[in-house]
């Protein structure tokens, strides 16, 4: 399958000439899943954040359907077909839950706008009964279902999510992936940044694993799963099993 | 009780109002305190001077006054032309100065830089206009009974009704348009904004044309009320950014409620402490919000 998204030999970083990411590629096709692992500080949601445009980056190219990214501003990158679901602050707490989906429906054509903001707030039973309230008063989990809803509006090609498992119940955790897989199955391809390595390889098509700012492993999860190296990376040495 | 005085603080309050509008638009959206807001307030007043003065010329007699107004349509649409114009003022400062400031500085950087721009900006119309005042309308005004002792001119009058249009325009267009949900977001988180596909350059650009625009307005009407002078944006700096920060940062409604506070007790000061006090006022407001409800009448904590 041809990659929607193509990362190749990006160099990044917040801090001219102290890059974070050095060298890290990534392909992602349309409707895969892929987990990108590793341990603190490997540069995973630096990797992600760059692509979205929120990070310098210094060397290496970035397209999405063959057209630059890098050349491009943080929202045209929207326009394109990439969307981008921060770990935390990923909502505008002090505007309404409608607000927050209203502002990525009224970027699309003016046509269809009530329709589609209302599919997406279909798609999150949760959040749907409570459009009227302001965002900061959802719950975590809510809150990562309201960005992920808002991302979802901009009619993405590819999706990244930055930790969306973060401080929630495994229960939420189940739910969300469960409709993270959904939209992946609708042709939307998922870059998922993740700490919880488990849940990440239950859901990913592959892997990728970031080690300071370099890829170091990729493979399917099955494939990782046996691999010991995978364990070593997280907690320091060769294991049988990989770390939840 | 003679409450003139109520009545004179809604007239000093609603001239507030649209200038806070301005300053707590700017101040939540690019996150500095912009101290040269006021000097658009004077350059709104002496652009709708200069244009009905040009159009007065070019059709051999003065704009009429429009009874019992002591201004007329022709003075009013040269104000809506000279607000657009002081919005683009603001904007090619920004393009100019502030917005690589932004890009390199600190916030207390622009802040300082501000100081520098309101000197220059004041020093410009002192050097085309000179210091002496100037007056929209030198026709004598008969204050209009409204009750309970107190009286207002049919200017004075006009003044609040465009301010609370003025305000209410503002809000709505906040509240309720694809631009004011942007302007909001922004003003929240600028970087969320950016990765929901919103262009955060012309937010920016657009809340530096409306701040101008309504500061002009808000000039206009002091100078319709008052009088016209170089100085007068920047002596009202102070009770603008108390009234932003009174009604809240970010609150249009706050701003416009906070003018009102603004003006209400400055003029009670007058009446019955002293007139001496009323420059007092605004400090004793700042500083009492600030020290026990730093969000303001209508500011929210995200």
């Amino acid at each position: 399958m041809s990659a929607a998204l193509i990362v190749d030999g990006l160099v990044a970083g917040y801090e001219p000439g102290t890059p974070i990411v050095f060298d890290a590629s990534l392909r992602v096709a349309p409707g895969e899943i892929v987990a990108l692992l590793g341990p603190n500080g490997a540069g995973k949601s630096t990797l992600i954040k760059a692509v979205a445009g929120l990070v310098p980056v210094s060397g290496g190219a970035a397209s999405l359907d063959g057209l630059d990214l890098l050349c491009r501003p943080a929202h045209r990158r929207v326009a394109l077909g990439l969307a981008y679901v921060p770990q935390i602050e990923n909502v505008f707490a002090t505007l309404s839950v409608e607000d927050n989906l209203a502002l990525a429906a009224d970027l699309g054509p003016r046509e269809g706008r009530r329709q589609r903001l209302l599919a997406a707030l279909a798609l999150f039973p949760d959040i749907e009964t409570r459009r009227g309230e302001l965002a900061g008063r959802l719950s975590g989990g809510q809150r990562q279902m309201l960005a992920v809803a808002r991302a979802l509006l901009a009619g993405p090609r590819v999706l990244l999510l930055d930790e969306p498992s973060a401080g929630l119940s495994p229960k939420i955790v189940g739910e969300l992936f469960a409709r993270i897989r959904a939209i992946a199955n609708g042709g939307v391809g998922v870059v998922l940044v993740e700490q919880n390595v488990r849940a990440a390889l239950a859901i990913a098509d592959r892997v990728v694993v970031l080690v300071q700012g370099r890829n170091r492993l990729e493979g399917t999860p099955a494939q990782l799963e046996r691999d010991p190296a995978l364990a070593a990376l997280y907690i320091g040495r060769p294991a049988s099993g990989v770390p939840a | 009780m003679n409450l003139q005085f109520l009545m004179d603080g809604l007239v000093v309050g609603a001239t507030l109002a649209l200038g806070a509008t301005g300053v707590t638009l700017t101040y939540a959206n690019l996150r500095f305190a912009n101290f040269a807001h006021g000097e658009f307030l004077s350059w709104g007043a002496y652009l709708t001077m200069t244009l009905a003065g040009l159009v007065g010329g070019l059709s051999g007699a003065p704009l009429a006054a429009q009874d019992p107004f002591s201004i007329g349509m022709g003075l009013l649409a040269c104000a809506l032309l000279a607000a657009a114009l002081t919005g683009v003022l603001a904007l090619l400062i920004d393009v100019a100065l502030f917005r690589r400031l932004r890009q390199r500085g600190t916030a207390v950087t622009a802040v300082m830089a501000s100081f520098g721009v309101s000197m220059a900006l004041r020093a410009l119309l002192e050097a085309l206009y000179s210091t002496s005042p100037r007056y929209f309308s030198e026709e004598l005004q008969i204050a209009l009974p409204l009750g309970a002792g107190m009286r207002a001119t049919p200017d004075q009058l006009g003044v609040c009704a465009v301010t609370v249009l003025l305000a209410a325009g503002v809000a709505l267009l906040l509240a309720r348009t694809a631009v004011g949900r942007q302007m909001r977001a922004v003003a929240e988180n600028p970087s969320l904004a950016q990765v929901v596909g919103i262009d955060v350059a012309g937010v920016i650009r657009t809340t530096w044309l409306l701040g101008g625009a309504l500061a002009a307005v808000s000039g206009v009407a002091l100078g319709l009320l008052v009088q016209v002078r170089p100085s007068m944006g920047a002596e009202l700096l102070l009770p603008l950014f108390a009234a932003a920060i009174v009604g809240g940062i970010g609150s249009v409604p706050g701003a416009v409620v906070g003018g009102l506070v603004v003006g209400i007790a400055e003029a009670a000061t007058v009446r019955f402490i002293g007139a001496e006090w009323r420059a007092a006022v605004s400090f004793v407001l700042l500083i009492g919000v600030l020290l026990l409800r730093p969000t303001g009448l209508f500011g929210r904590r995200a």
